[in-house]
């Protein structure tokens, strides 16, 4: 987890990379608590999201969840290792775990639920 | 409010995730659900199955009493040995799927799934007219163990008892000067045995069987991986792949049924038709032909149509693909090797027809 990581309540983080760019993944918690994750579909490069959208699905052994974009934007990267090897999730040696990088254009109205670091740790504990 | 088995401080205190199943709060998984499954096909498990149902029937009339109630021909029946079997209604339909023993003239045991418990003994008390039997439910004084996987056996004979009952039969024994009963018996396609014991004894034969149980490997093993074990397996789940509008032969359980018995049974004139004429739907199994997973509830379609549906679906983490159990129509058509489609995310995917089970047995079964 990095501390400059914005959450959501669904658990969901978005990282600024560059000014309009970050990376979107899920935390740390959420890998968690999914256990052995076994499959993991992302979108095409050069789709767009709104808020809240669904973008990405993810499953562990039991059961199969939606991931949704804390923000508006665009697809331009996806994370072709974990759709390839998704057990990479799991393993705590493994860092690259973003799914998607987006170009996004979000005015701050997007951004007000958004959790700081230490507001989600304080939800998940 | 949610009930708990006996071994519950255990399972809290070895850092099991708990989840509810069937009213009790079960462990899903200690570790990982794949490690826990690779353990059981690879040494020896420990599995907490005490929220399944005890039941006894006995009485003059126990023997007429069940053999009404259960396609198997419980006459055949020796002491000691068991069958599988279900509890159908008049239509032919699966109340329960039970494993009931024969413990000696006029008396039976009865392992049931745990959230049919209440069902099975209405059915059971609706049926007893006419019949001199008295059924007790057992469930809340006995813990059920579960040991399981290729080296169980060698961890019971390690323990004293060399003489381990043969498959599908149940003795008494004594494990750790406690008095119990092994049965050869399981859930996950391995050998391996269940042992039913008095409530008061069950963390102390816990914590031995753990402790004994280090040479070989053992490892407590939760409800996830006993999910996965059991579809590898291709042993049907109840509420999943069985319900009472699901008969044994269209389950696939036709081998359960005694052709021959000429005792009526609830459900008879239906599954002897269904044996000799044939059934509108049955039970398959499918291997997904791409990455994604099917599970329950999704559709099955072939040319278009919709033709069934996944009753149990998920990774196989012994052969590394995706398998599935569902229904569909009995088309002449399609067997197995044919290619139908699962939609999954309002998307087809191609899976093809394989023989059951997806991985070979090795239990004497």
């Amino acid at each position: 987890m990095n501390e400059s990581m914005l959450c959501t309540k669904t658990h969901e983080y978005l990282l600024e990379q560059d000014k309009n760019k970050y990376e979107v993944g899920i935390t740390d918690y959420a890998i968690e608590q999914l256990g052995d994750i076994v499959f993991v579909e992302l979108p095409e490069v050069g789709t767009e999201f709104s808020k809240n959208e669904a973008f990405a699905t993810i499953e562990s052994v039991k059961a199969a969840s939606e991931i949704y974009m804390p923000i508006s934007g665009k697809v331009v990267e996806i994370n072709e290792q974990i759709v390839n090897s998704p057990e990479l999730l799991n393993d705590e040696n493994f860092d690259d775990k973003w799914f998607v990088k987006i170009e996004s254009s979000a005015d701050q109205v997007e951004f007000a639920d958004l959790l700081d670091y230490s507001d989600y740790k304080e939800e998940i504990e | 409010m949610t009930k708990q088995t006996f071994l519950h401080d255990k399972h809290i205190a070895l850092g099991a995730r708990m989840v509810d199943f069937a009213g009790w709060d079960m462990p899903v998984q200690y570790s990982s659900i794949i490690e826990e499954h690779k353990t059981v096909r690879e040494s020896v498990g420990l599995f907490d199955v005490s929220h399944m149902g005890e039941m006894i029937v006995y009485g003059e009339d126990a023997l007429p009493f069940l053999n009404k109630l259960v396609p198997q021909d419980l006459k055949k029946l020796v002491d000691l040995k068991a069958v599988y079997c279900q509890l159908t209604n008049k239509n032919g339909g699966i109340i329960d799927d039970l494993i009931i023993y024969k413990l000696e003239d006029n008396k039976y045991l009865i392992i049931a799934n745990a959230s049919r418990i209440d069902e099975d003994l209405n059915w059971m008390v609706r049926n007893k007219l006419g019949f001199n039997v008295e059924i007790v439910n057992e469930s809340h004084n006995y813990s059920l163990l579960a040991v399981q996987g290729p080296k169980a056996c060698d961890l019971i004979k390690s323990l004293g008892l060399d003489d381990l009952p043969p498959f599908f039969t149940i003795k008494r024994a004594t494990l750790f000067n406690i008095n119990l009963w092994v049965s050869r018996t399981g859930y996950t396609g391995e050998d391996g045995v269940e042992i039913l014991v008095k409530n008061e004894f069950s963390e102390y034969l816990w914590d031995k069987l753990l402790e004994t149980g280090k040479p070989f490997g053992i490892k407590p093993i939760g409800l996830g991986a006993r999910d996965t074990l059991r579809l590898e397996a291709a042993l049907h789940l109840y509420g999943n792949d069985l319900d009472e509008n699901t008969t044994p032969v269209e389950a696939g359980l036709a081998w359960s049924v005694a052709k021959d018995k000429t005792e009526d049974y609830n459900g008879k004139k239906k599954i002897m038709e269904q044996i000799n004429i044939g059934v509108e739907k049955k039970l398959i199994g499918l291997k997904m032909l791409d990455k994604n997973i099917a599970r329950h509830g999704y559709d099955v379609y072939y040319n278009g149509e919709k033709i069934g549906v996944i009753t149990s679906g998920g990774i196989s983490p012994v052969r590394g693909d995706n398998i599935a159990l569902a229904y569909i129509k009995n088309l002449d058509n399609l067997a197995v090797g044919s290619t139908i489609q699962v939609m999954i995310r309002e998307k087809l995917h191609n899976a093809e027809i394989v023989k059951r089970p997806f991985v070979k047995k090795n239990n004497k079964g």
